[in-house]
């Protein structure tokens, strides 16, 4: 029970770590910015804006979600190892394997309130973007500017309100912004799903695409993978070689379709290598939301799964590695 | 001198430390074949240039390291052993702190891993907070801190769970006069509680001061091993301290003295040492002084750890 109790605080530790960072909070108020300019700033889309604000909402969330988990998981166990906190941690009563685990469990809290703001994001701006629209009068092409305009100064209030509370209550700033970002994104989410683009109150009947969701669980599924891989690095390597080789274990699992299905390799080297390198194609879902497309709810259950399998192997293999690791 | 048991609180037997590369190349010799043992209740010094291996001994009694080869226990356990850990307090050489937390939420996360209940851990909080002079500061992030003030709360940590043996990784560096002395003090008032204190250090005056006994690393190995006083003393000469006198008078005594002797006494006037020169100075500014930016007031050793059982 105690053990639990000390994964629960090194977990809650981690996370307010990563997220008391300038640099988290950097980059989830990039992924929100970006994530919010692709519609308001598109010229000609051809009636695509929805895609396009959707397309473009996944691939920051995957690529800002890499940086904030590797940079998390790197602060986590990298830097903690060589600037001697995790010597302080393991000189009290706490296992190799609770610690481990723990900060890996907290990384995985921070991508997941990371991604929570990036999926509702997606969701908001693929609703901001332009659309076909018969409405009494009307028909055309319109853009939603109202839940456009909330997206886009979100991060800014966020940072106003944190900003206040550093300055009267001495709060730490970066954490406060993430926190009321949260709390923001979430109410213009909530806005958006009572309420239509031209401000009718229709709850549950708006133009929120809800298939978005599964796709954005799928990306933080990958993104969870990819901490686990960067947590079990960096038991060994800094940051910048976590860094890069999650980078490369990114992109390598992004072309193993290509390579492992294709026919450039075969036999049993190809299974091998299937079974080892991560196929990312299992959870980037931006091609199959294409013509109104679904994600079926089974399909994100196996990816569950294997998303799961994959980071209790990988979990395994770190921890072995941390046991024998020799603290600075 | 402090009370001391038979029973071995370290006990360390043909101790062996070589680090290697990236490819399991020996690189140093950190310790080579040390042998020693510490007492319950004792104080000892781990005395040594930079790079004697103090460190990397303490670091491999608290299962930090893993050793090449020989035997280590802590308490009659492996030093793997989680369960010994809890009546164990360690203060590494640098303050190893988390940048973004405030000395209260330091302390309290620290007091939570031994799974120490809210109460308790509020008033030890409290208490370690006033001992080392940041009551004051105890909602500020450390980051901002400077190299003292993380020392102390590197001290505080160490004690958090009021522990029977106790590692000081070169406590006193960074610390200001006052700090000094009081890690002194609280070593003193630790060890007559019986509890056992592992005290590594350069800072010769420092371990004098408070240690028992003492070894002297050189190289990875044991090169002097004994109690302080033992191999301090000298046989040769007699320190005399006498009332000021009239200058008639002093010049009779010399010559008495010269009479027997038959050699020159050496005649001194005793003085204040710079330590406590300081400290009387700080006295009476602090009482001048309410508000101070860094460390404040000082309220000597918290009651949990100077109250006996």
């Amino acid at each position: 029970m105690h053990g639990i109790r000390q994964f629960y605080i090194m977990m809650r530790l981690t996370a307010l770590e990563a997220i008391r960072q300038p640099v988290c909070l950097m980059l989830t108020i990039s992924c929100v910015t970006a994530t919010a300019a692709v519609p308001l700033l598109l010229m000609h889309n051809f009636g695509e804006g929805g895609k396009l604000a959707r397309d473009g909402g996944l691939a920051f969330h995957l690529l800002f979600g890499l940086f904030v988990g590797v940079h998390a998981a790197a602060s986590a166990l990298s830097r903690e190892i060589r600037s001697g906190t995790a010597s302080v941690i393991l000189s009290k009563p706490v296992s190799r394997d609770t610690f481990f685990l723990a900060k890996f469990a907290g990384v995985s809290m921070v991508i997941v309130a990371f991604s929570l703001v990036a999926v509702m994001s997606t969701m908001l701006a693929t609703r901001t973007a332009e659309t076909f629209v018969i409405k009494g009068d009307f028909i055309g092409y319109a853009m939603d500017w109202r839940t456009g305009l909330l997206l886009v100064l979100a991060a800014p209030a966020a940072c106003g309100v944190a900003a206040v509370a550093n300055y009267f209550r001495r709060k730490p700033f970066s954490s406060g912004a993430f926190a009321a970002l949260m709390v923001f994104i979430s109410l213009i989410f909530v806005y958006a799903v009572c309420f239509d683009r031209h401000g009718s109150f229709t709850p549950l009947d708006t133009d929120i695409q809800w298939r978005i969701l599964p796709a954005g669980v799928l990306t933080t599924m990958a993104l969870v993978i990819l901490a686990a891989f960067a947590v079990a690095i960096s038991a060994r390597l800094g940051s910048l070689p976590t860094l890069t080789i999650c980078a490369a274990i990114l992109v390598v699992g992004l072309t193993a379709d290509y390579l492992l299905t294709g026919g450039t390799l075969s036999g049993w080297s190809a299974g091998l290598l299937r079974a080892i390198i991560p196929d990312w194609q299992h959870f980037w879902m931006a091609d199959a939301l294409n013509s109104d497309g679904h994600v079926p709810l089974t399909y994100v259950g196996s990816a569950v799964l294997y998303a799961a399998s994959y980071t209790g192997a990988i979990l395994c293999l770190g921890l072995l590695s941390f046991r024998h690791t020799e603290m600075k | 001198m402090t009370e001391t048991s038979n029973h071995p609180a370290v006990e360390i037997l043909n101790l062996r430390k070589v680090f290697r590369d990236f490819w399991q190349r020996p690189t140093v010799t950190a310790l080579n074949g040390i042998t020693m043992d510490v007492k319950e209740g004792e104080v000892f010094g781990l005395l040594g240039p930079n790079g004697s291996g103090k460190s990397t001994t303490i670091k491999i009694l608290l299962g930090l390291l893993h050793p090449s080869s020989g035997t280590v226990k802590i308490l009659g356990r492996e030093p793997t052993d989680v369960a010994a850990k809890k009546e164990i307090g360690y203060l590494p050489e640098e303050s190893y702190l988390y940048q973004y937390l405030t000395p209260a939420e330091t302390l309290d996360f620290y007091a939570r891993l031994f799974g120490i209940d809210r109460h308790t851990r509020g008033e030890r909080s409290k208490q370690l907070l006033e001992m080392v002079g940041l009551s004051h500061a105890a909602h500020r992030p450390v980051g901002g801190f400077s190299k003292g003030m993380s020392r102390r709360i590197g001290i505080a940590q160490a004690l958090i769970n009021d522990p029977r043996l106790v590692f000081l990784d070169e406590p006193t560096p960074g610390l200001d006069p006052i700090g000094c002395r009081q890690v002194k003090d609280l070593i003193r008032t630790l060890a007559g509680r019986g509890k056992t204190i592992v005290l590594s250090s350069h800072l010769l005056a420092d371990v004098e001061d408070v240690c028992d006994r003492i070894a002297i690393l050189y190289n990875g190995e044991i090169r002097a091993h004994g109690r302080v006083r033992e191999l301090l003393e000298t046989s040769e000469h007699l320190s005399l301290t006498i009332p000021v006198l009239p200058p008639d008078r002093l010049a009779a005594v010399l010559k008495s003295l010269r009479a027997l002797l038959g050699s020159e006494p050496e005649v001194g006037r005793p003085s204040m040492n710079l330590e406590q020169f300081f400290l009387k100075v700080v006295e009476e500014a602090h009482q001048r002084t309410p508000e101070p930016s860094g460390t404040g007031r000082t309220e000597g050793v918290a009651q949990y750890l100077s109250s006996h059982d």
